[in-house]
C-alpha cells in the first residue's frame, strides 16, 4: 500500500516544481494585435506591442514599435518605440527614433534617439 | 571633446596674448565667441556660428549654437543647428537639429525638429516637435493674419 502511494505520488510533485522554478525570470510578451482596456501589471519585465488604453506598472517595460498606450506607465525602466498619449514616470526612461509621444515625462535619467517626436511636460527629479 | 578643445583654445589665445588675436579671424565668418568668465548682456542676432562658453542674457539667433559646458544662457535663443552641453533657462528654437548632451541642464520651453538627448542631461519645462504642433507656431501668424484682416475691413469701412 505504502508503495503503491509514493510511486503515484513522486511523478505530480516533481511537475509542479518544475513549473514554479523554471518561471523565476517574469517576461511578459504581448503581440500586437492584442488590444487591452484596464491595467497590465507586473514585478519583472513586459515587452508591448499592442494597444493598451489604462495603466501599466513594472519594473521593466518595454514599449515596441507599432505599440499604443494612452494612459499612465510607470516603471523602473522605460524603452518607448511605439506610440504615447500620457503620462510616463521611470527612473530610467530611453526613447527611440521611432517614438512619438504626448502628454507628461517625470524621469531621473532620460536618452532620447533622433527622429522622435515628444510633445510633451519634462520633470526631473533627482 | 570638442568642448574642452574649444576651450582650450581659448585659454592659449589669451594667455599667449594679443599677437595671435591679432591674426584677422576674419568678420566675413559671422562668428560670436564668448569666452568662459565673460558675461554679455543683450542681442545677437545674424551670427553664423555662436560659440557661448561665458555667459549670455538675452537674446540669440545664430545658424549655429554651441553652448559649451561652461557656459550659461538666459533668454531666448534660435538657430538651425544648436548643441547644449552646459546651462540653459528660457527658450530655445532649433529648425534643424538640437543636441543636447549630458551635461547640460536646461529650464524652459524647447522647439525642435530633430532633438538628440544624451543619457544624464536635465531638461525641466516643454518640449514641442515642430512639425506635429502646428498650432503652436502658428498661434503668432494667425493673430497676425487677424490683426491684419481687422486693419483692412477698418480701411474698407
Amino acid at each position: 500500500m505504502a508503495l503503491f502511494g509514493s510511486s503515484e505520488k513522486k511523478p505530480e510533485v516533481k511537475t509542479e516544481f518544475m513549473f514554479d522554478t523554471e518561471s523565476t525570470i517574469n517576461q511578459s510578451t504581448l503581440a500586437k494585435d492584442i488590444k487591452i482596456n484596464g491595467s497590465l501589471e507586473s514585478t519583472d519585465y513586459i515587452d508591448f506591442s499592442g494597444h493598451l488604453t489604462g495603466t501599466i506598472k513594472s519594473s521593466t517595460i518595454n514599449l515596441k514599435s507599432g505599440s499604443y498606450v494612452k494612459g499612465t506607465i510607470t516603471a523602473d525602466t522605460i524603452t518607448i518605440e511605439g506610440e504615447v498619449d500620457g503620462d510616463i514616470q521611470a527612473k530610467d526612461i530611453y526613447i527611440k527614433s521611432t517614438a512619438k509621444i504626448k502628454g507628461n515625462i517625470r524621469y531621473q535619467n532620460i536618452d532620447i534617439q533622433n527622429g522622435s517626436i515628444i510633445n510633451a511636460d519634462l520633470f526631473y527629479s533627482s | 571633446m570638442d568642448e574642452n578643445n574649444t576651450d582650450m583654445d581659448e585659454n592659449s589665445t589669451e594667455s599667449v596674448g594679443d599677437e595671435i588675436q591679432s591674426t584677422p579671424i576674419d568678420n566675413d565668418a559671422k562668428a560670436v565667441n564668448i569666452g568662459s568668465g565673460v558675461r554679455v548682456d543683450g542681442r545677437i542676432e545674424g551670427a553664423e556660428t555662436s560659440d557661448i562658453s561665458g555667459t549670455l542674457t538675452g537674446t540669440l539667433k545664430s545658424s549655429n549654437i554651441n553652448i559649451n559646458s561652461k557656459g550659461a544662457f538666459s533668454g531666448d535663443m534660435s538657430g538651425h543647428e544648436i548643441t547644449i552641453s552646459g546651462s540653459v533657462d528660457g527658450e530655445i528654437n532649433s529648425e534643424d537639429y538640437l543636441i543636447v548632451n549630458n551635461s547640460a541642464n536646461i529650464k524652459g520651453v524647447i522647439e525642435y525638429t530633430s532633438l538628440q538627448v544624451s543619457y544624464g542631461a536635465r531638461i525641466q519645462g516643454t518640449l514641442r516637435h515642430r512639425g506635429s504642433v502646428q498650432s503652436y507656431s502658428s498661434v503668432s501668424t494667425d493673430e497676425v493674419k487677424e490683426d491684419e484682416i481687422n486693419e483692412n475691413h477698418e480701411g474698407d469701412q
